[in-house]
């Protein structure tokens, strides 16, 4: 009884994930919605007004005693079956944390400094709404080529009427510090070649490599005309000089413009091929001519040939790209863009709070400051050594008991806790009576007053603005005295504080906290299970069953054969996948053994075995845990598991590990050479062909046909035993 | 309005459609395409993987290395990566000296409207062409916040399952059983009551208190206007009694089958008509019912599912690359071969014309690498005399300006058809012969330049120098150092095998591949029998391999665009097909060479493909 009542549980958690794309943190009760309208000034940073905003901000920042942030994003799980899950494994639920936060795009970003002022005993908050947007703004690789979006998120943000044209028409672009070393490198070597070639190899002899008679016209051509705009500068230098061709196509490709008070040739609509030729035609025939290149407004390289009178203003180029070289490294500094906030927030090292937050930690560190570490322990210190202080407010709200005697166990969205924690401030016309409030005040300089929003649920800007609000209040409840701390509070010097400092949940469901500073993860105490003690080694990965197989059905299959008790729990990914934990770790290579024994038999055993319901359609597949752990760690993410299995590269179809970790992969009969009579024993080999191992694997595989055999006799011997 | 040219003069000729407007422009699209001799169709895209923009994955990119099948498989990679935001569509007739276009342009967005996580799940999006798009004035608020949904034909049926209540038919089932008879006397029992008591004429003179008390007793719903009970059920089996034995009671029962999110039954309906006309009343209020819902369902396919019916030629650009994109989000899954991807196109288009392909008909067009290119040169080079004429116009006031490729593709292919004698000329007398369209149709050229591209190449014309090669002749190369130069690792090669010493051709495909073409026929084959034996038999240790370098034939290349290994580097996809298991890969077999076109510019660099 107390089984199939676990199953159908499951089976309606099924349901549930798959129908809501978790923005768990952000539902929120339709009660508490318009209590969330209230006005306060948050203020819209775009490209426009990022650099007197971001200057404002510093300022800001530097005299807050905290800053409250918040981010929206495309999307959070690239596939339904990538949904975090109680069932998860720490790394698990960190590969799924990393895939989310590589594939999907930051949109919006909320920063919120709060400010205690002694005179007013309020606090003085300054919310901003930062639009970005991952453009491309140098000619190198630049933030993201390419990102995700989840269509449920896309359509949630246009629900909460997010402006898509603000974000990618005037979205703040940035670069990862990462990405900025690498553009410098690239763009001052580049410049470094061209000074080299167009300045110093003249007196050597230059052949032209010309291989094609095509390329033969085409370096004449440009030789020609090299030549003949040259002439007209000299008989006419006043003029504005137009070349003409007669064929108008080739007019766009050549046009006069000035370069640093030098007539020069703008070289547009030629191909890199061409480009190089012209190079070479240069350096032979005209000393007067200097190839320059540099950055256009469009992120593109823009081609110029210039035109010196004599070798001093040769000379004098050279000091103008150096020159250009700056401008570039300055353009670099302004592509950084969105990321100088970040550093802003990294350099003043105050104290961060965020609202189940690791997520939105995980976008930060992989947008702005480089790729993700492989696992969530590297993560979490290098995190550490960037932000040393960080707070969870949904840690901190669900942990604390005098929060969550107040809370009533309400709604965990941050909105609800916000109205309920700070209804002065959620809804000001109300008249609350008591006095424990924290105040909060926020300023908007008068100053373009036309960028500021009134703050709405669901917009980055606002809900760190709730946020911050909420982590003052729940400071006050656990005994703060702000009055006693003026002029600055350091919360790790607070001893109720610092027991919530750096913990953050790993994700919602997790039921742990990892502690940033020691990356050490810990079940958390507040949290309620819904499963029974999950054991990783006793787990079993199946997937490409049948589709009209429920949760009900698998169990009565595997029970069958293995005994009512053999089984503890079933989970379902997706439609298409399922873990099966086991009561006994014996039992996980049993199971799989069987499944390939069943399989590369064809005797009427085979098919009358309880077990061959599951195997129906020749497409089921069995592993063990690991093998779910590398298939999220695959960067590819199809929508149903068993065409990620397949994209992942998997063409076994059953994998048993043997007890000294060596792993034995079998594929079924129909993929081996036909006329292959005996039990189809498939070695996948690894990336690298090694002979030596090879015959280590040969010898194992007979260890394996032998149990094989036993194991068979031994299934036979329990199906009769259960009957 | 007679447009000759020019964006400014086509400003609000493109009748802009979202969801507020679309069933309207149903209709009106519906007589348009009846009345069409063509229909034009183009589209805007999230991102395009054949782009000269995917610099970070030159390889993916269609290139001149290709055949029609692995161009076909990156076209379909990109067609399940990206997503539509519009789609324009202009049915035109030519009448006399003109041709009488009505262009549409519909905004598009995945949205999940059924809460089934269809049509789309997740999408990428290329940021290059966001920002173009926004450059050109995109309002991306229109799109997500208006655009028209929908669901490919394959998703509709599995949407179908889930969602409509329908009315089931009832089959001859096996005998009951036991726990069958149990469940139908305590259903039966339970109708009938229900029914009587609806029935009852002394009911209705009740108080509401009453009403309400016999409500919760007998557990009896309201469908529309007509009283209704549901009864749960737990399986098909129970579907199939519940409905025949809702039959057996009385004609006046109809049973509706509600079915759960998963697509299974929950329970089913009964619903209580008073007359026979009630009950076909009934029934075709469920029609229509349905009709909505299928409305609802299809968005924007029936626009698809109108051009399909009504057998027209279509016009379109880069024709491969527009209709994996047309087949995967509107009819179904592509197919895994270009082969039964076209015979499934051909059963909904029968007529494709690709402009592509009709451009490679007049000589000098062949080189033209996009549509305004086209255009010009037709307009310098030739005169015909054609003009667009747009009679319905939008809104005066819209200034937006998108889908106007779709008319550009119009005139390009107005100009074409009368040059190549498609369509009758004006001046051409009455009997002159033409040629039938179909002579054109359904052959698609692979373009590695998409239309809608902003950042246009810059170069129109591309240069003459290509010539046919077996892919027999070509060899993959890699595992030399990164950044290694096509020249350098041509004079390197040199001193590992003689082979290299003869004719040979080499290029980068991407930072960590390099293919190489022998002149000599046989010449790839002999190098990779050795290099194959050398792997294995380590009594003959090829320079090669202790150097590190690999090497695999055409057939390496073509499995792994087959099985979809599209790691962002070539070098790693290659080493990932040699480890599969099955076949020996190094050697390219002789039986399916083919040959491509290979144009002897440098590869890697991107403004040359």
């Amino acid at each position: 009884m107390r089984s199939r009542w676990l199953i159908s549980a499951f089976s309606r958690t099924l349901t549930l994930a798959c129908s809501h794309p978790v923005h768990c943190r952000r539902f929120s009760s339709s009660a508490t919605a318009a209590a969330a309208t209230t006005a306060v000034a948050v203020k819209k940073v775009t490209k426009s007004n990022f650099e007197p905003a971001l200057e404002d901000l510093r300022l800001r920042v530097r005299e807050a005693d905290f800053v409250a942030i918040d981010l929206e994003m495309t999307g959070i799980t690239s596939a339904p079956w990538r949904d975090a899950f109680e069932f998860d494994r720490s790394d698990v639920r960190y590969l799924k944390v990393k895939d989310s936060a590589e594939k999907f795009a930051v949109v919006q970003f909320g920063v919120c400094p709060f400010r205690w002022d002694g005179a007013k005993g309020s606090f003085i908050a300054h919310p901003h709404n930062f639009y970005v947007f991952p453009r491309k703004e140098l000619p190198v690789d630049g933030p993201s080529y390419e990102f995700l979006c989840q269509t449920t998120s896309i359509d949630f943000l246009a629900k909460y009427q997010f402006d898509f044209n603000a974000c990618i028409h005037e979205g703040i672009s940035y670069l990862s510090r990462a990405q900025e070393a690498e553009a410098l490198q690239t763009l001052s070597s580049a410049y470094k070649d061209e000074f080299n070639n167009s300045l110093y190899n003249l007196e050597e002899h230059v052949e032209i490599p010309l291989l094609r008679t095509a390329d033969l016209i085409f370096t004449e051509r440009m030789k020609n005309r090299f030549h003949q705009w040259c002439d007209e500068l000299i008989k006419s230098p006043a003029k504005n000089y137009r070349l003409e061709e007669n064929s108008d196509s080739n007019k766009m490709q050549f046009q006069t413009v000035f370069f640093k008070m030098r007539p020069a040739v703008l070289l547009d609509g030629f191909s890199s091929h061409q480009l190089k030729l012209i190079r070479l035609v240069l350096r032979k025939h005209f000393k007067d001519l200097v190839y320059v290149r540099s950055v256009d407004e469009n992120a593109m390289w823009k081609k110029i040939v210039v035109y010196t009178d004599s070798e001093e203003d040769k000379a004098s180029l050279r000091e103008v790209q150096e020159d250009l070289l700056r401008n570039t490294e300055a353009r670099v500094r302004s592509a950084v863009g969105f990321r100088h906030v970040i550093d802003l927030l990294t350099s003043e090292e105050k104290l961060i709070v965020g609202h189940n937050c690791f997520l939105d930690i995980a976008h930060i560190y992989c947008k702005f400051f480089g790729p993700l570490p492989s696992s969530m322990v590297e993560f979490a210190l290098a995190v550490h050594k960037n932000f040393p202080r960080i707070i969870d407010t949904r840690h901190l709200v669900n942990s604390s008991h005098v929060i969550q005697y107040l809370m009533k166990r309400s709604s965990k969205s941050l909105s609800s806790i916000f109205s309920l924690l700070c209804p002065r401030i959620s809804s000001p016309s109300l008249h609350v009576a008591s006095n424990s409030y924290v105040k909060v005040e926020v300023q908007a300089d008068e100053t373009g007053s036309s960028c500021f929003n009134s703050g709405a649920k669901h917009e980055a800007g606002y809900d760190a603005f709730m946020t911050g609000c909420v982590f003052a209040q729940a400071c006050s409840h656990l005994g703060m005295k702000f009055e006693l701390h003026s002029p600055s509070i350091d919360f790790s010097k607070n001893d109720k504080i610092q027991n919530y400092m750096n913990l953050l949940y790993p994700s919602w469901n997790s039921g742990t906290v990892i502690d940033l500073s020691t990356g050490i993860e810990n079940p958390d105490s507040s949290y309620k299970r819904r499963y029974p003690q999950i054991v990783f080694s006793n787990i079993v990965l199946v997937w490409g069953f049948p589709s009209n197989i429920k949760p009900k059905d698998l169990k009565e299959c595997v029970c069958k054969v293995f005994g009512p008790d053999s089984i503890t729990l079933i989970f379902f990914v997706d439609s298409t996948a399922a873990l099966i934990q086991f009561s006994k770790e014996d039992l996980v290579n049993e199971f799989l053994i069987l499944k390939d024994n069943l399989e590369s038999n064809d005797d009427p055993i085979s098919v009358l075995h309880p077990l061959a319901k599951l195997l129906e359609g020749g497409n089921t597949h069995a592993a063990n845990y690991e093998t779910y752990r590398d298939i999220c760690g695959s960067s590819i993410s199809k929508v149903l598991f068993v065409d990620q299995a397949e994209a992942v590269g998997i063409r076994w179809k059953t994998k048993v590990e043997n007890g000294s970790g060596e792993t034995q992969k079998f594929a079924s009969s129909s993929e081996i050479t036909p006329g292959d009579n005996s039990p189809a024993v498939k070695q996948v080999i690894g990336k690298k062909n090694d002979p030596k191992r090879q015959s280590h694997h040969q010898v194992s595989c007979e260890d394996i046909l032998d149990s094989l055999h036993a194991s068979k006799l031994l299934f036979e011997k329990q199906v009769r035993s259960t009957r | 309005m007679v447009a000759s040219s020019g964006k400014h003069r086509w400003g609000g000729a493109v009748k802009q459609i979202t969801k507020s407007n679309f069933s309207a422009a149903l209709q009106q699209i519906k007589v348009h395409i009846q009345d069409a001799d063509f229909i034009a169709v183009s589209s805007q895209k999230t991102g395009d993987l054949a782009a000269s923009s995917s610099h970070r994955y030159p390889w993916r990119r269609i290139l001149p290395i290709d055949i029609a099948e692995t161009a076909y498989l990156k076209a379909k990679l990109a067609a399940e990566t990206f997503e539509l935001l519009q789609f324009a569509v202009c049915p035109f007739r030519f009448q006399g000296s003109k041709v009488v276009a009505f262009p549409y342009n519909f905004h598009l967005f995945p949205r999940d409207e059924l809460n089934l996580g269809m049509p789309s799940y997740s999408f990428s999006c290329q940021t290059s062409f966001l920002a173009s798009m926004a450059r050109e004035g995109f309002d991306f608020n229109v799109s997500i916040y208006d655009g028209i949904s929908y669901l490919s034909r394959a998703q509709e049926s599995i949407a179908k399952e889930r969602t409509t209540p329908r009315v089931y038919s009832s089959s001859s089932s096996p005998s009951p059983s036991v726990a069958d008879s149990i469940f139908i006397g305590r259903i039966k029992s339970r109708v009938e009551n229900w029914r009587n008591a609806c029935k009852d004429p002394c009911n209705m003179a009740d108080g509401s208190l009453a009403k309400s008390l016999r409500k919760l007793i007998l557990g009896g719903e309201v469908y529309g206007s007509r009283p209704s009970l549901s009864i749960d059920v737990c399986s098909d089996r129970q579907v199939q009694l519940a409905l025949e034995m809702v039959t057996h009671i009385s004609d006046d029962l109809v049973p509706l089958v509600v079915p759960d999110k998963s697509g299974g039954a929950k329970s089913v309906r009964v619903v209580l008509t008073s007359s026979e006309e009630d009950k076909n009343l009934l029934m075709s209020e469920i029609q229509n019912l349905e009709e909505e819902q299928n409305l609802k369902v299809r968005g924007f396919r029936e626009v698809i599912d109108l051009i399909s019916s009504s057998k027209k030629p279509i016009i379109a650009y880069n024709c491969l690359h527009d209709f994996t994109f047309i087949h995967s989000k509107f009819i179904s899954p592509l197919q895994p071969s270009l082969n039964e991807f076209m015979c499934s196109l051909r059963l909904v288009f029968s007529n494709i014309v690709d402009v592509s392909h009709l451009l490679k008909e007049i000589g000098p067009l062949r080189k033209a690498r996009n549509l305004p290119a086209a255009l010009s040169y037709l307009k310098r080079q030739f005169f015909v005399p054609i003009d667009v004429e747009i009679p319905q116009l939008a809104d005066g006031n819209s200034n937006n300006n998108h889908g106007h490729n779709v008319l550009k593709l119009t005139r390009v292919f107005a100009k074409l058809g009368i040059l190549l004698k498609i369509v009758p000329d004006c001046q051409t007398s009455l009997g002159q012969h033409t040629v039938p369209i179909e002579e054109y149709a359904n052959i698609f050229y692979p373009i590695s330049n998409s239309l809608q591209e902003s950042e246009a190449d810059d170069v129109d014309f591309h240069m003459d120098n290509v010539r046919k090669i077996s892919t027999d002749d070509l060899v993959f190369i890699w595992g030399f150092r990164e950044g290694t130069s096509a020249a350098e690792l041509k004079n390197h090669l040199r001193q590992t095998h003689s082979v290299f010493s003869e004719d040979i051709e080499l290029q980068l495909v991407d930072k960590t591949c390099a293919v190489v073409v022998f002149q000599k026929s046989g010449s790839a084959e002999a190098l990779l029998k050795e290099i194959g034996s050398g792997m294995t038999n380590s009594t003959a240790p090829s320079k090669i391999i202790s150097e590190g370098l690999k090497a695999a034939g055409y057939e390496a290349y073509k499995k792994v665009c087959r099985l979809g290994m599209w790691e962002a580097e070539l070098a790693d996809s290659l080493d990932c097909a040699l480890s599969e298991p099955s076949g020996d890969l190094t050697i390219s077999s002789g039986e399916d060479a083919s040959e491509i076109y290979w144009s002897s510019e440098s590869m890697i660099d991107l403004n040359d493909l």
